[in-house]
C-alpha cells in the first residue's frame, strides 16, 4: 500500500518536473539566459583550449627571459623556474580544465602566474576600473556628438559643410583606431610636441591621492584623454553616417509630414518624431558597444601606456600567464554577451513595436 | 428652404479661394509646372470633389493650401486667402509660426496613407495631446474628453483605441482615428486625400458614411481628391476636374456626372462602369498624361482628344460657362461634346430598351 503511494508520489514528481520544464523553456527570458550563460560556457572552453594551442608555455617564456637576462644556462634556468611555479604544464589537459570549471563554478578564477599568490579576480579588480572610465566617457561622447552631428547634418544636407563632415565621417570611421592612436601620438607627442606624452603614461599620475577629490579627477582625465580622444575619433564617424541616414529616411516618413500638417512646433517634431524614431537603429547598436568597453582596446592602451584591462591582457598574453588571461577573456565574454542580452530586452522600452507579448 | 438655405450660402465669402495659382518642381531635367494658374474657391459646408489622373496636380494644390509642399515646390504666382468670421488671412503671407497656427486649427489635412500617418512610438493620446498643446490647448483632461467623444464619432472604441500605439489598430482604425484628430480643433476647412483609396470595399463604405454624417453634424467645407469618381459622386456637392495641372471643368455634381462638357471629364466617366450606368462600353483614354516639364501647346488635352481642332493646338481655352447653374468648362467644342454626350445617352437608353423588349 505505501509502496503504490509512493511510487504514484514519484510519478506526480515526475509529471511536475517536465511540467516545469517545459513551462521554464516556454518562457523567452529563461530561454534568452539559458542560451547566454551556454555562450560564456563555450567561449570559456574554447578560450581554455586556444591559448594552450599557442606556441611556448609560462614556463618557458620564463626560463628564457631568465636566460637573457641572467645569462643562465638552460638547466639554472628551468630549475629556479619549476621552484618558483607552482604550475605543472605537463598535466593532462582534461584534468587542468576540470579543475579550472570546478574553481570556476566556486567564483574562483585561480591566482596569477608572474604575480604568484595574487589572484586573477584582484588584478581585474585593480585594472578593468580605468578601462571601463576611459572607454565609457569615450563611447559616450562618441555617441551623443555622432548622434547630434548626424541629426543636424541630416536636416542641412544642402550645406556645403555638409559633405566636408560627411566625407570626413567616412574616413574616420574606415581607419583602425590604433593607427588614430598612433597618429595622434607622432603628430601631437613627438614632431609638434605639443602634449607631453611622457607625462600622460599610466591612468594616473604617480603622487595622486585616490579618491573623490577635483585634483585626482582633473589628473584621470589628464592621463586618460589621449586614449579617450582615440576611442571619439575612432568611432564617430559611424555614428554620425549610421544617424545622419536614419534621420534622413525618417524624414522622409509621412508621420513626419502629417505632424508637421498638424501644426506642431518644430522642437517637438525633431525631438519626438523624428529624433525618436531615427534614433532606433541605433540604440541596439549602443547597447552592443557597451559589451566592447569591457574588452576595451588592447592596442590603444599599449599605445598610450594606459594601465587598463587591455594593456594588462596583453603583458599576459607575453607572459603566457594562462590564469590571468582565461580570467580577462571570461570579464570580457560576460560583458558581451550581457550587453547583447540587455539589448534584447531593452530595445522594447524605445519601440513599443517589437515589445514582447504580455510586457504591457 | 433649400433654396433659401443654398442662396444663403452662396452670398456668404467663401471659406478659401484660390486665385491664378502657380506651384512649379525643380528636378534635373527642368521645371514641372504641376499646378498651371488654378481659380478656385470652396464655398461654405461644402463638399468639393477634385477628380482627374494621377499626376494631374492635385495632391500639389492641396499641399499648396497648407503650404505642406516638399523643398523642390514653389508656388511662383498666385494668391490663396482664407477666411472666417469677416476675416481675411493672406495664406502664402504668413509666417511659420502663424502658418503654424492656421494649420490644422483652420484647415486641416487628412492623408491618403493613414497607415502611417502616426508616430509608431507615441501613444494615440499622447499625439491627440501633441496636436492640441500646439494650438495653445494646455489641458490634458479637455483634451481626453474631447478626443474620446471624437472617436466615439467615427465608430471606435474610444477608451481602447485613446491608449493604444498606432500599430496595434488597423488600416481603416488608423484612417478613423486621423479622421477623429482632424476634428479635433473643429476646423473650418477639411482637406481629404484619397481618403479611401488604401481602405477595402467595406472600410471605404464606412468611412463615406462617416465623413457625410460628420459633415452633416459639424458643417465645415470639405474639399477632397479622388480619383474614384464612384466616391466623388456620393459625396460631392461640386465636382472640379482637374487635367495637367489646370482645372478643366467645374460644376454640380449632377452636371459633371450627366452633362459632362469637355472631353476629358467625359472620357474619366465612360472609363469607368458604375458611376451612372448610362453608358454600356467603357472607353479609355488615348495616350498618356501630358509631360509637365514641356506641356503640349494650346489646350493641354489637345493630342488625346476626338475633338481637337487646330484652334486647340494653338490657343489654350479658358473656363467659361455652359448650361447649368455654376457650370464652367475649358474647351472650345463643349457644344459638340454636350450633343455627343446626349446621344450616347440617348443611343444606350435605345439600345437597353431594344434589348429588353
Amino acid at each position: 500500500m505505501s509502496t503504490i503511494t509512493a511510487d504514484a508520489q514519484t510519478r506526480a514528481g515526475r509529471r511536475s518536473v517536465g511540467y516545469w520544464a517545459r513551462r521554464i523553456g516556454s518562457n523567452y527570458l529563461v530561454r534568452k539566459i539559458i542560451k547566454a550563460v551556454f555562450t560564456v560556457w563555450f567561449v570559456t572552453s574554447l578560450i581554455f583550449v586556444l591559448i594552450r594551442l599557442m606556441p611556448s608555455n609560462p614556463v618557458e617564456v620564463y626560463i628564457n627571459e631568465l636566460i637573457t637576462q641572467y645569462s643562465l644556462t638552460y638547466s639554472e634556468a628551468r630549475d629556479q623556474a619549476s621552484a618558483l611555479f607552482a604550475f605543472d604544464v605537463d598535466q593532462p589537459l582534461l584534468q587542468q580544465y576540470t579543475e579550472y570549471l570546478g574553481q570556476l563554478l566556486h567564483g574562483n578564477l585561480g591566482t596569477s602566474l608572474r604575480s604568484p599568490g595574487t589572484p586573477v579576480l584582484d588584478i581585474i579588480k585593480a585594472f578593468l576600473p580605468w578601462t571601463i572610465f576611459s572607454v565609457g566617457i569615450g563611447l559616450l561622447i562618441s555617441f551623443t556628438l555622432g548622434v547630434f552631428l548626424g541629426m543636424i547634418m541630416a536636416y542641412k544636407r544642402d550645406a556645403w559643410w555638409e559633405a566636408i563632415l560627411s566625407g570626413l565621417a567616412s574616413m574616420l570611421s574606415s581607419i583602425p583606431s590604433y593607427i588614430i592612436g598612433i597618429v595622434l601620438l607622432v603628430f601631437l607627442g613627438v614632431y609638434w610636441e605639443l602634449i607631453p606624452i611622457h607625462l600622460m603614461r599610466g591612468s594616473h599620475s604617480p603622487g595622486v591621492q585616490i579618491g573623490f577629490t577635483v585634483e585626482f579627477i582633473k589628473d584621470i582625465f589628464y592621463h586618460a584623454s589621449l586614449p579617450i580622444a582615440t576611442y571619439v575619433l575612432a568611432t564617430i564617424g559611424t555614428w554620425i553616417l549610421s544617424m545622419k541616414s536614419s534621420t534622413m529616411s525618417t524624414l522622409g516618413e509621412d508621420y513626419v509630414t502629417v505632424a508637421r500638417a498638424r501644426g506642431l512646433p518644430e522642437s517637438r517634431i525633431t525631438t519626438a518624431y523624428v529624433g525618436r524614431n531615427a534614433m532606433l537603429p541605433l540604440v541596439t547598436q549602443l547597447l552592443i558597444s557597451i559589451g566592447f568597453v569591457v574588452g576595451g582596446s588592447i592596442l590603444i592602451e599599449s599605445i598610450f601606456v594606459y594601465q587598463g584591462i587591455g594593456f594588462r591582457l596583453l603583458e599576459s598574453l607575453n607572459t603566457r600567464d594562462y590564469p590571468l588571461m582565461q580570467g580577462i577573456f571570461l570579464i570580457i565574454t560576460i560583458s558581451v554577451v550581457v550587453a547583447n542580452l540587455l539589448a534584447d530586452f531593452v530595445y522594447g522600452w524605445f519601440d513599443p513595436r517589437v515589445r514582447v507579448a504580455g510586457g504591457d | 428652404m433649400q433654396t433659401m438655405n443654398s442662396t444663403s450660402q452662396q452670398n456668404q465669402a467663401p471659406p478659401l479661394s484660390i486665385r491664378n495659382l502657380w506651384v512649379e518642381y525643380s528636378v534635373e531635367r527642368g521645371l514641372v509646372k504641376a499646378v498651371r494658374g488654378v481659380n478656385l474657391d470652396l464655398r461654405p459646408e461644402e463638399s468639393l470633389a477634385l477628380i482627374g489622373e494621377s499626376g494631374c496636380g492635385k495632391t500639389t494644390l492641396a499641399l499648396a493650401l497648407i503650404r505642406l509642399l516638399v523643398k523642390a515646390a514653389t508656388i511662383t504666382q498666385g494668391t490663396i486667402t482664407y477666411r472666417r468670421d469677416g476675416q481675411e488671412l493672406d495664406i502664402l503671407s504668413l509666417n511659420s509660426r502663424e502658418l503654424r497656427r492656421f494649420r490644422w486649427r483652420e484647415c486641416a489635412m487628412v492623408f491618403q496613407s493613414a497607415l502611417n500617418a502616426f508616430n509608431p512610438v507615441l501613444r494615440i493620446r499622447d499625439q491627440i495631446y501633441d496636436t492640441a498643446r500646439a494650438h495653445g490647448v494646455t489641458s490634458r483632461e479637455e483634451t481626453h474628453q474631447r478626443a474620446l467623444g471624437l472617436l466615439e464619432h467615427v465608430q471606435l472604441d474610444p477608451k481602447r483605441v485613446i491608449n493604444a500605439y498606432p500599430h496595434e489598430l488597423s488600416g481603416g482604425m488608423r484612417q478613423r482615428v486621423l479622421l477623429a484628430m482632424s476634428l479635433l480643433l473643429d476646423p473650418q476647412v477639411l482637406i481629404l486625400d484619397e481618403p479611401t483609396t488604401a481602405l477595402d470595399i467595406l472600410t471605404q463604405r464606412t468611412i463615406i458614411d462617416l465623413l457625410r454624417r460628420l459633415k452633416a453634424e459639424l458643417g465645415f467645407s470639405m474639399m477632397f481628391i479622388s480619383h474614384d469618381l464612384a466616391t466623388a459622386a456620393e459625396l460631392a456637392d461640386r465636382v472640379a476636374t482637374m487635367y495637367a495641372g489646370n482645372i478643366v471643368e467645374l460644376g454640380s455634381v449632377a452636371d459633371i456626372f450627366y452633362h459632362p462638357t469637355h472631353p476629358y471629364t467625359l472620357g474619366l466617366i465612360r472609363a469607368v462602369p458604375t458611376v451612372t450606368g448610362d453608358f454600356e462600353e467603357l472607353v479609355s483614354i488615348p495616350g498618356s498624361p501630358p509631360d509637365l516639364i514641356d506641356p503640349p501647346s494650346g489646350c493641354k488635352f489637345h493630342p488625346r482628344c476626338t475633338y481637337a481642332t487646330e484652334r486647340c493646338r494653338v490657343e489654350e481655352p479658358k473656363l467659361e460657362p455652359v448650361l447649368g447653374i455654376g457650370h464652367t468648362v475649358a474647351c472650345f467644342h463643349h457644344d459638340l461634346v454636350e450633343q455627343d454626350t446626349e446621344s450616347l445617352a440617348k443611343n444606350h437608353s435605345h439600345t437597353t430598351r431594344k434589348n429588353t423588349l
